[in-house]
């Protein structure tokens, strides 16, 4: 009975579950750039897009001018854009990289095992896309292109979450 | 009557024969030597941001040949073009061996 046991946790270590579409987004509590704590449930009521990515990823620096365009132009609509670095990952070079682009989201430094508790897949960047309910809508992989933004995203900014409709039938 | 036909498959066939013809000579296929692409959780993006451009009708990119095998549409798009897309997605398409 106890091997059993031992063997079941190495499984969930070896293999963490990877989360499906409509399930509840995992929750984290990490570490920004400048030492403050980003949680996820910070931001509830928001629609969140997570963005794993590291300096050393050429197409993650490419779509980071265009993420921080995005939180600039989405904020009063409630769009909330949570950077996440994959490791291995230097914290100096990060905030270096974050001030050089003017980055106007929380960045915070990430684990291996938080990403692969969102998807199984290798690919950098990576954008999880949560709603305002904080179920996962999308995974998107690779570079987020505008029409991928338009298509998947911007029709959950247009609208409000169970929270707020059965606060507004009250 | 036996001319008729005749006259109708010759035409027929012509469409057909010219139909193909136009179609191969928009297709065209280049490889572009692509820079920087040392990582392989990254170069997907190349592919993805290639496949997503108008005109191009396949792409196959390598990060271990640090290359990208495009066909696309001669019509629509031009290599130009087609580095600039690469360029954005972060890497660096330096120049192409033509085929």
């Amino acid at each position: 009975m106890t091997l059993l046991g031992i063997l079941f946790v190495a499984i969930t270590i070896a293999f963490p579950p990877v989360i499906r579409q409509e399930a509840k987004a995992p929750q984290f509590d990490l570490k920004d750039v400048k030492g403050r704590t980003v949680r996820l449930s910070d931001y509830q009521g928001k629609v969140i897009m997570i963005n794993f990515w590291a300096t050393w990823c050429p197409p993650c620096r490419a779509e980071m001018p265009e993420l921080v365009k995005l939180q600039r132009e989405h904020r009063k609509e409630g769009l909330q854009i949570i950077g996440i670095t994959y490791p291995p990952e230097k914290k100096s070079r990060v905030l270096r990289f974050a001030k050089s682009l003017k980055v106007n989201y929380p960045i915070a430094l990430g684990t291996r095992e938080l990403k692969s508790r969102y998807s199984s897949e290798e690919t950098l960047p990576l954008t999880v896309v949560i709603d305002r309910d904080g179920k996962v809508k999308d995974i998107i992989s690779g570079i987020l292109l505008r029409e991928e933004f338009d298509e998947k995203i911007k029709p959950l900014l247009m609208k409000r979450g169970d929270t707020e409709n059965a606060r507004s039938d009250h | 009557m036996r001319g008729r036909i005749t006259s109708l498959v010759v035409s027929a066939a012509m469409v057909m024969t010219f139909g193909v013809m136009t179609a191969a000579a928009f297709t065209k296929t280049v490889t572009i030597r692509v820079q920087g692409m040392k990582c392989e959780k990254c170069s997907s993006s190349v592919t993805k941001a290639l496949k997503a451009t108008d005109g191009v009708e396949d792409a196959q990119v390598s990060s271990d040949k640090g290359e990208a095998v495009i066909k696309y549409d001669d019509a629509k798009l031009n290599e130009a073009k087609l580095r600039e897309v690469i360029n954005s997605t972060g890497f660096k398409a330096v120049d192409e061996k033509g085929q």
